[in-house]
């Protein structure tokens, strides 16, 4: 068990999200971003979908009640019984220790992962909180929270500098049009792919709202007929103002959607800060797929790598310095 | 082979890297929605590899998939022969699911408003709000929302100007020519004429909601006395 002495901003429990209930109104959830979730619980020996602790901008004070292993991923200072110690690292806590953090560097959410993951009842199949049906709760002072103990702790304990995930406050993020692209006029659409938008403070796990050229609409308008609204749906509204929808966003939803915000590019949507800078991009779907496949292939490789199935390291051709994973091939 | 008059006319689209939509008209109507139905379950009944979620809407049904487990374009050539083969044969089956509602009081504290709107009495809203039987077209908004047709344009009222920070679960209300019932405790513009005691969202059952799509709602007025006894049946 853990106990929060101070939950710093905002921090939930979540997971990869409460996925088969969008037919009955049902919000998905989950981490906002799920590449930092997964390799963080993959360093302390975890299944990727384990529940983890999600913090936005500061992390909380935690006080362990057991011996477990953490790893906290983000940008950040962090001190383990005021010693400092690193993210993206494995550390070993025992009862009495506690972890304390400084205000994110970069990037707006970071994840606290323990070996043996969140222990709490699952609802609907996930664990994810998902605060409008008071399903979970925000963290709280004085909370305890149940650790589990199925783990296989793996050999390598920390990340290597190079494959941590890295934060950017401007970026440029590839989306596919649509599906109601015949609501706006080509201007419209025009506007939306060449312009920088900025990241309002009024953006939360549900949605990010943009600020920047209005988006001109055609005379459809920017209602449609309600219907679903995938993850990463960028709406907009009358105001011609784009708002992307992210983990906690509505199963469904009545505004137009110019285009869609490709898998892979989510967790650079979900990492940016309210001012932040924006572009996007036209990929196709075979490109995103494509990008799918090779962020996944790199993922296997670093959990190989993790538990000592695959070696990362330098090589030089020609003069030129590679990184490299080797795998080692068994008849 | 007759084809049926909505055939020549969906449209099946990519949304974004993992979705998939059909489209199957541009209206809210009930025989649209009965065709997204029936195509909504074939779908699921096929059990189509890489397929996650598939979730019917008044007139599009959206489809989930893993793109790291399926071929989108296998899945779309499925999808055209799935809604090239469904035919609807006159109305599909529904359920009838009486919803009791306490109108009036702290329950329904706009009742009085929307009457004296219309100039009529409070007992006329009861009944005509009591009196049709209302389809769920779709699920969505928050947990358990049905987003019901049918409100008889007599008692058709606009929103609260300035919504209430907190409406309580069960709430029934009007909104325009749209009357719906709040699942869970939310923020809400609607004008709430009453309350039921039934607990439309619960995470607890499968599935986890009281109205499913395609069903027909009738509201059966009980008095205040009635709203707690059902409600104290519902808490066990």
């Amino acid at each position: 068990m853990i106990e929060i002495l101070d939950p710093g901003i905002f921090s939930t429990i979540q997971d990869l999200g409460r996925w088969g209930y969008q037919k009955y109104g049902v919000s998905v959830s989950g981490v906002m971003d799920e590449v930092s979730a997964r390799l963080a619980n993959m360093l302390v020996g975890n299944d990727e979908n384990a529940a983890v602790i999600e913090f936005y901008m500061k992390g909380p004070k935690i006080k362990f009640h057991t011996v477990t292993y953490f790893v906290v991923g983000g940008d950040v200072i962090i001190r383990l019984n005021n010693k400092e110690i690193t993210p993206w690292t494995r550390y070993k806590a025992r009862t009495g220790d506690v972890l304390t953090m400084e205000f994110l560097r970069s990037g707006a959410y970071g994840y606290i992962a323990f070996s043996g993951g969140i222990y709490i009842e699952p609802i609907l199949g996930s664990r994810s909180t998902y605060l409008r049906a008071k399903i979970g709760k925000k963290l709280e002072t004085g909370d305890k929270i149940p650790i589990g103990t199925d783990y296989k702790i793996p050999i390598v304990e920390s990340l290597p500098e190079s494959l941590r995930p890295k934060y950017s406050n401007q970026v440029e993020v590839r989306v596919i049009l649509g599906p109601n692209e015949d609501h706006f006029t080509e201007n419209g659409i025009k506007t939306f792919l060449s312009s920088w938008y900025t990241l309002t403070s009024e953006s939360d796990r549900m949605g990010y709202r943009l600020e920047g050229p209005k988006i001109e609409h055609s005379k459809l308008g920017p209602d449609i007929i309600t219907d679903a609204v995938p993850l990463g749906s960028i709406q907009v509204p009358g105001n011609g103002l784009p708002i992307i929808m992210l983990a906690d966003r509505q199963t469904t939803g009545g505004y137009a959607k110019i285009g869609v915000v490709i898998r892979v590019d989510i967790p650079k949507v979900a990492q940016l800060r309210p001012g932040g800078k924006i572009k996007f991009k036209q990929v196709s779907v075979d490109e995103a797929h494509e990008l799918l496949l090779k962020r996944e292939r790199i993922l296997s490789l670093i959990k190989k790598m993790i538990y000592g199935k695959a070696i990362y390291t330098k090589i030089k051709v020609k003069k030129k310095d590679f990184k490299i994973f080797v795998e080692e091939i068994k008849d | 082979m007759k084809s049926s008059p909505w055939e020549r006319s969906y449209k099946i689209k990519v949304v974004g890297d993992s979705a998939i939509a059909i489209f199957l008209g541009n209206k809210i109507d009930e025989e649209i929605n009965d065709v997204v139905l029936t195509v909504a379950k074939k779908i699921e009944e096929k059990n189509i590899k890489g397929i996650t979620e598939v979730v019917p809407t008044y007139c599009s049904v959206y489809i989930y998939y893993d793109p790291l487990k399926a071929d989108y374009r296998q899945v779309l050539n499925e999808l055209h022969e799935i809604v090239k083969s469904t035919k609807v044969k006159g109305k599909i089956k529904t359920r009838t699911i009486k919803i009791p509602v306490a109108y009036g009081g702290e329950f329904g504290p706009d009742l009085e408003f929307v009457a004296q709107y219309h100039n009529m009495s409070i007992e006329d809203v009861i009944e005509i709000h009591s009196k049709p039987t209302y389809r769920v077209y779709m699920l969505g908004f928050t947990p358990g929302f049905a987003y019901m047709g049918g409100l008889d344009k007599r008692i058709a009222t606009p929103r609260l100007k300035t919504p209430r920070k907190r409406v309580p679960a069960g709430s029934v209300g009007i909104a325009g020519e749209q009357t719906g019932i709040y699942p869970i405790e939310s923020p809400g513009g609607w004008r709430l004429i009453g309350r039921t005691p039934l607990k439309l969202f619960n995470p607890k059952r499968d599935p986890p909601t009281l109205l499913l799509p395609g069903d027909r709602v009738k509201f059966i007025p009980i008095d205040h006395e009635e709203f707690y006894k059902i409600l104290e049946e519902e808490g066990k």
